[in-house]
């Protein structure tokens, strides 16, 4: 037997390169994923299903089923809470575009004096942990009146929304060339029509993505939703269904996960698309 | 205001003195200027989000510290001024003690399989493959994902019966049957439980230090590697004279955002264990959580919350100077 390497193509050089690749790709891919397989298999399956060890789990002994959704829709407060979470981060959305646009332009673009340490206090603010200020918040949600309301929600949530969007928009805007909005100037535009008819337009793409963090970010609270709403019907999912689809010891395994998967899955593909954006964002690398 | 910049000074004075009718009233032929316009709309647009913020981050976090003195409760709205006693308090809870132990370890132990799992994916991710996009799409679900929801299919998982990872490892020969002395209970045995909090926080941050770490190479520009290797670095000696200066202010703050993200998360060991079995996972946030609002004792909940601080402060303070030394 010869052991000498045949000469390889280019070709299958490449294919073992990429087998190699695939074959370190597997374990991570199998860890990040598997927890969310299982969740989504388990959301399908019959109860008796759920508890046979003596077959293989990971895929349907009984027939699949759509029963654990129609228990969470018909006999839990699971489409109060879907509606909730919806108008919770809509507001929260709202709230953070109407004031974290016109901030992040004054601080990016009209040379405020202290503009650069009103902007880093402003970012650090969102690096204060909501563990130190859901105490506090509590006092002032219950002085507003708010306690037991996802208006509560609405009004926290843009405490750590509003820092990560100015930043964001900072960044957007100072790529928007100055020579177009003193063209706009030039033209009879006052300050705000620049900013309006000018310098918005080509930021769109920034509007957007500022829009979609605000929504996902709000989506992804656990604790002020805990602290601040207890009754059943006002929570948003990522609240109600860990508090209120656990009763004592009994776990309605299937139904939790379909509920964690039918909200959990369209926040994750969505975050997906914009997350090299949210990491540009925490690491100041925006605009450069 | 002493901190107007000289160009903005001259400037304004300079425009208000051009036009002989501005002389007038000084203050209404200053308000004509552009340079004060500028500013009024500057601070206009400014207003909202500063107020916000101030009103909701800035207010709350003063009102904690006098939380923290007083011995304020759920049901009664009149607190009185107690000084050190909610601190006192706690540093004699052996509760509270764990809960400190635990939060470093978990921070610890959790850092150091992040980086070394962050790091081999992140050099894989650095490679071009068929695929790739796809695969880094489904990578970092684990982050993606709301952690309350991911959470509960941990829970799932780590079930005391029903297990999927005793079952993998029951049939791999590595455990016993149910009940015997080797099948583990995940969330039921002190030791175990940990690991099991720490698992999840693992999985969940693992992609995001992946993903910074690589966001961090691929801002290195090829010409500084290229002119390194003609001038005959070796592979290592580029990794350490080249590459790791230029990502380290990137690696810095996403270690950071890690560091505050795992020290006053609450959600993991909420949801898991609540702090159990006995005090064996109990962490800072889930003590501050049980003691200010289901026992009611806002005072000692916002003391022992504030003890994070004294953790979270070199992290925050480290994250300030790197964003000062930025050039804008």
């Amino acid at each position: 037997m010869t052991t000498v390497a045949v000469p390889r193509t280019h070709r299958q050089k490449e294919i073992r390169r990429h087998l190699l690749l695939y074959a370190g790709m597997t374990p991570f891919l199998f860890i990040a994923v598997f927890p969310i397989y299982w969740m989504a298999i388990t959301a399908f399956k019959q109860e008796a299903d759920l508890y046979r060890m003596g077959n293989i789990p990971f895929w349907f002994n009984l027939p699949p089923t759509l029963k654990n959704f129609e228990t969470l829709f018909y006999q839990t407060n699971y489409g109060y809470w879907i509606v909730n979470t919806l108008t919770i981060s809509a507001w929260v959305a709202l709230i953070t575009l109407l004031t974290a646009v016109p901030a992040g332009y004054a601080l990016a673009r009209l040379r405020l004096p202290g503009a650069e340490n009103i902007g880093i206090a402003i970012f650090m603010t969102y690096l204060v942990p909501g563990i130190i200020l859901f105490l506090p918040l509590s006092r002032v949600v219950a002085s507003l009146g708010l306690q037991d309301s996802w208006w509560a929600l609405v009004v926290v949530y843009p405490t750590f929304t509003i820092p990560f969007c100015t930043w964001l928009m900072m960044g957007f805007f100072k790529t928007v060339p100055m020579e177009m909005e003193e063209a706009a100037r030039v033209d009879g535009c006052g300050q705000l029509g620049a900013l309006v008819r000018v310098v918005l337009p080509v930021s769109l793409p920034g509007v957007l993505t500022s829009v979609i963090f605000a929504f996902t970010l709000s989506m992804q609270d656990f604790l002020y939703g805990l602290a601040f709403v207890a009754p059943g019907d006002q929570k948003p999912v990522p609240v109600g269904v860990p508090t209120e689809l656990i009763r004592g010891d009994v776990f309605f395994w299937g139904s939790i996960m379909a509920a964690a998967l039918l909200v959990g899955l369209p926040v994750a593909i969505l975050y997906n698309f914009f997350l090299d954006k949210f990491i540009q964002g925490i690491t100041g690398g925006v605009g450069k | 205001m002493t901190v107007l910049p000289a160009g903005d000074g001259a400037e304004s004075t300079t425009r208000a003195a051009a036009p002989p009718v501005a002389r007038r009233s000084s203050a209404a032929a200053w308000w004509r200027t552009n340079t004060s316009r500028r500013l009024a709309f500057g601070y206009l647009l400014l207003a909202p989000a500063a107020l916000y913020v101030a009103l909701l981050v800035g207010v709350p976090f003063f009102f904690s510290l006098y939380l923290a003195l007083s011995d304020a409760n759920v049901g009664d709205p009149v607190a009185t001024f107690v000084g050190l006693e909610n601190f006192r308090a706690a540093w004699e809870m052996d509760t509270f003690w764990a809960a400190l132990r635990n939060s470093v370890v978990f921070l610890v132990v959790a850092a150091v399989f992040k980086s070394l799992l962050g790091t081999s994916l992140a050099f894989l991710l650095l490679q071009n493959f068929k695929g790739k996009k796809l695969v880094r799409g489904l990578v970092v679900i684990p982050f993606t994902l709301p952690i309350s929801v991911s959470v509960l299919s941990w829970k799932w998982m780590y079930d005391s019966q029903f297990s999927v990872i005793n079952w993998g490892l029951h049939t791999a020969g590595l455990i016993g049957a149910y009940g015997s002395e080797s099948w583990p209970i995940w969330l039921g045995q002190p030791h175990l439980a940990l690991i099991a909090c720490i698992g999840v926080n693992v999985w969940r941050s693992f992609p995001f230090s992946a993903i910074v770490l690589l966001a961090g190479f691929t801002s290195v520009p090829l010409e500084v590697l290229d002119a390194a290797r003609v001038d005959g670095c070796s592979f290592f000696q580029r990794f350490r004279h080249v590459v790791t200066p230029m990502i380290f202010p990137i690696l810095i703050i996403g270690f950071l955002f890690d560091t505050v993200f795992t020290l006053s998360d609450l959600s993991v060991v909420y949801l898991l264990t609540q702090g159990g079995p006995g005090s064996a996972t109990q962490i800072l946030p889930v003590l501050a959580y049980q003691i200010g609002i289901q026992a009611g004792s806002l005072g000692r909940g916002a003391a022992i919350a504030l003890m994070l601080v004294p953790l979270l402060f070199p992290a925050l303070f480290l994250m300030l100077r790197n964003l000062k030394r930025r050039d804008w």
